[in-house]
């Protein structure tokens, strides 16, 4: 044997057992679309940059199975069982023992459900308050029993308490303690804590070893604040990226699919884009001249613009997979001698002109686009005033725009999107305002019926009646479903399978860990 | 020396008033509410009254301006609307990044650019001159979004020399120079462009002159006259240009910092402006204007040592 080869012999000898036994990658790094962390207070955490990662940190009564967001997929979280009235009225929850918070703030009490639960109901330290209307009184009955009453039954109050907006639990200690420091130093019971924020740079998470399923299989998550789409893109082609945040467009997922090593995952919720009609104003008023925007509205074209894998076309006045959802509501499809000869009766033979306020957001003002080149073809100009983002939230709640072009998801049960955008006690400008756009008032009935109703088959029929109200009043015209887009490596395994996830994001749970 | 920075220094207060005043007015003109911006589309109300009345935005305007006033001048910036961690803290976490950049950005121009432009008014109107104007054309026409990434598809994709995610930790030197020197090369570009179109038309009236001509015919040798000589007197406008332009960087860099994933005080800015973060925003301002004083300040008394004449006067 030369030196040569014993040498190379030797570096084999140690190379050998080396790549056998390589211990997998432990941390973890995640590329956001964001400038910066908002508040990690998770009653405060409105934007999916904070409630993607927010959902990492707490845990609530109860949960949505990993991966899932089905209402029929609820179970156990930090409540182990519970049990309720004949009425739905009165609920008790049963605490899961031996819990504990991050960062040494003791053993989960019923005392911090209270505590949480009346500030998820309380407008000022909450942006859920309005879930929560119906909490008649939160009570800790002893250390481990928590009883909350209603002042009526609710269509799932188990939705309001899963891991999602108002339903995670704090420590009432750290709030407490830390005061308006706990917005960047949150303290939950999740699987993963907040070690350190650099703002606009990262937010770090470390393992909680004390987690009450098991110890994470990961170590570290470092999450990463980057605006740019293209170095998003980059740095997870280079490697120095496991999961980004993708884009919502068929030419993106086409492109990131070829990558070695990447996969795209598209999941539930779906946002969908909606033309609310302000039936207040003229010529809206008129039903006719709202069908005529109805049928000029073509949504398959839309959907081969958005792209068929992320999007998919709507076949009612809520997203679709909510429960209660009309599959058959009754949406009039794309006609345009129907849409012209409409026009003509109500008047406008020439066809007509609308004001419409409209947000500058690259993804909504192209979607905007391409229905301003639709109603066109109908005679229908649409006088677009583009402003920016947050004027534009303004000026749509002051009721000054002809139509107003949305895209939001809601908890997957038809109550919450029928009564936050089309009862007549969401109307913009009103005390009670949410964003009934439209001022729709057709389905208030069934809306209020559903959300007593005790039977589940009468429950649905009447929510699904409600849409069908709403859709032959023409309130507010579907265009398209956007589902949410991200890519991960495929040497990381989330644990389970993901289909859909209330958080925007994927779950990081214990058992997340790389292959 | 010392009475003249004290007497530029006192001078700046009034003009760091008016931006105060102008800043304060500004944000609040701009149409958007930042607890709409703050709790989102699914707040009552209620919620959005609650959080003004805490933001203290549904005082009267006079008021608000009394209190942001009083605390700006004892240094109390307050805490973020839309973060609620304080201001001063967030800056300070990012200012070193932002220094960084700016000040590698400048070298690099300043290296680059002085030395094309005395070459292209040397060599007028041949191949070296028109050479070092595409150049600067070329520097000036490509935005940082597009160098940027084009940087980045080469050295960090192509090559992997450099990676993609800029975002420095600030207790390495070395991590720090690595995650610098590509984002620091953009936008040095477009200041060596700025510089080189300056200093050669400085530098082109310069050796023009009579002083030049008499080096010359005292036996001042060629090279020594251009650089001790001409650009000595083509370096005021230069030094303006410098000054100006390292002015804007400090703010100007979000582009930069976005393509390269790095935090810095013009991100800051982009984000407190969608956010409505009025209390962000009139901290920076506060500081991007007393940080501007200050460099010009600098600028003028470089100046002084370039020319003696404007020492005297």
């Amino acid at each position: 044997m030369t030196f040569r080869q014993a040498l190379l012999a030797a570096a084999l000898s140690f190379a050998v057992p080396l790549a056998a036994h390589a211990a997998p990658k432990t941390d973890l790094v995640v590329g956001m679309a964001a400038q910066d962390i908002g508040k990690l207070d998770p009653h405060l955490a409105v934007s999916t940059i904070d409630r993607t990662v927010v959902a990492w940190i707490y845990n609530a009564l109860v949960r949505f199975k990993p991966g899932s967001m089905s209402p029929a997929d609820i179970e156990p979280d930090l409540a182990q069982s519970w049990e309720f009235s004949a009425d739905k009225k009165v609920w008790t929850f049963h605490l899961r023992p031996g819990v504990t918070f991050q960062g040494g703030y003791g053993e989960l009490t019923a005392d911090d459900v209270v505590f949480s639960l009346t500030k998820s109901g309380d407008p000022k330290r909450s942006a859920f308050s309005a879930d929560f209307a119906a909490f008649e009184k939160v009570e800790a009955l002893d250390k481990l029993t928590v009883r909350i009453t209603l002042k009526q039954t609710l269509p799932s109050l188990l939705g309001i308490l899963t891991n999602y907006s108002g339903g995670f639990i704090v420590s009432k200690k750290a709030v407490e303690t830390l005061g308006d420091s706990f917005a960047s130093k949150p303290v939950g019971t999740g699987p993963f804590a907040v070690a350190s924020l650099t703002p606009n740079q990262s937010l770090e998470l470390v393992a909680n070893k004390g987690y009450f399923r098991g110890a994470p299989k990961l170590e570290k998550i470092s999450y990463r604040f980057m605006p740019s789409n293209a170095s998003r893109d980059l740095a997870f082609q280079n490697g120095e990226l496991d999961v980004e945040y993708g884009i919502s467009d068929q030419t993106w997922v086409d492109r990131t699919r070829k990558l070695p090593g990447a996969v795209v995952d598209v999941f539930e919720p779906a946002e969908e884009a909606i033309l609310h009609l302000n039936m207040a104003q003229k010529p809206l008023d008129d039903i006719r001249v709202r069908q005529a925007i109805a049928y000029a509205v073509n949504r398959p074209e839309l959907q081969r613009w958005q792209g068929p894998t992320v999007s998919r076309m709507p076949a009612s006045v809520i997203p679709g997979g909510n429960l209660g959802y009309a599959a058959d509501a009754g949406l009039l499809e794309f006609n345009l001698d129907k849409a012209k000869a409409l026009l003509a009766e109500a008047g406008f033979p020439n066809g007509l002109t609308l004001k419409v306020v409209h947000t500058q957001l690259p993804g909504m003002l192209a979607g905007m686009q391409v229905v301003q080149a639709e109603l066109k073809r109908a005679g229908i100009n649409l006088d677009l005033q583009v402003v920016e983002h947050a004027t534009y939230h303004q000026m749509i709640r002051e009721d000054l725009s002809a139509m107003v072009y949305y895209s939001a998801s809601r908890f997957p049960v038809a109550d919450f999107y029928l009564t936050q955008f089309y009862h007549s006690r969401s109307i913009v400008k009103t005390p009670t305002a949410v964003t009934n756009f439209s001022h729709c008032t057709v389905a208030d009935a069934e809306i209020d019926a559903a959300r007593t109703e005790p039977n589940d088959a009468k429950q649905i029929a009447l929510w699904q009646t409600a849409q069908k109200k709403i859709t032959a009043a023409v309130c507010a015209v579907p265009l398209i479903e956007t589902l949410q887009t991200w890519v991960h490596k495929d040497t990381l395994d989330y644990g389970y399978e993901l289909k859909g996830s209330l958080s925007l994001g994927p779950l990081i749970t214990e058992l997340t860990q790389f292959k | 020396m010392i009475f003249y920075v004290i007497r530029r220094l006192l001078a700046a207060v009034p003009t760091l008033l008016a931006v105060l005043t102008l800043v304060f007015v500004l944000v609040r003109i701009v149409p958007g509410d930042p607890a709409i911006a703050i709790l989102g589309d699914r707040a009552t109300p209620v919620a959005v009254a609650a959080l003004r009345a805490k933001l203290g935005v549904d005082q009267p305007i006079w008021s608000q301006y009394v209190d942001f006033l009083g605390k700006s001048l004892t240094g109390d910036f307050g805490r973020s609307m839309v973060t609620d961690r304080p201001i001063l803290a967030d800056v300070a976490a990012v200012l070193p990044h932002t220094i960084d950049l700016t000040l590698a950005a400048m070298v690099i121009g300043v290296a680059l650019g002085i030395p094309l432009g005395v070459m292209a008014a040397l060599y007028r109107n041949r191949a070296a001159d028109i050479a070092a104007r595409m150049l600067s054309l070329l520097g000036l026409s490509f935005p940082v979004f597009v160098s940027g990434i084009f940087m980045l598809l080469a050295f960090a994709l192509h090559w992997r020399i450099f990676p993609v995610i800029g975002n420095a930790n600030l207790a390495d030197p070395l991590d720090r120079l690595t995650k610098l020197v590509l984002p620091a090369l953009t936008l040095g570009i477009v200041m060596a462009a700025y510089i080189t179109r300056v200093t050669r038309s400085a530098m082109l009236q310069v050796l023009g002159e009579d002083y030049m001509r008499t080096a010359r015919a005292k036996g001042v040798p060629w090279r020594r006259a251009v650089w001790r000589h001409g650009l000595r007197n083509a370096g005021l406008p230069v030094v303006t240009v410098v000054g100006l332009y390292f002015g804007i960087l400090i703010g100007n860099s979000v582009l930069t910092e976005i393509v390269f994933s790095r935090p810095g005080l013009g991100k800051i800015i982009v984000g407190a402006l969608n956010q409505r973060d009025y209390t962000m925003l009139q901290g920076l301002m506060v500081i991007y204007c007393f940080l501007i004083v200050v460099v010009n300040l600098l600028t003028d008394l470089t100046y002084g040592l370039i020319d003696p004449r404007v020492k005297q006067a």
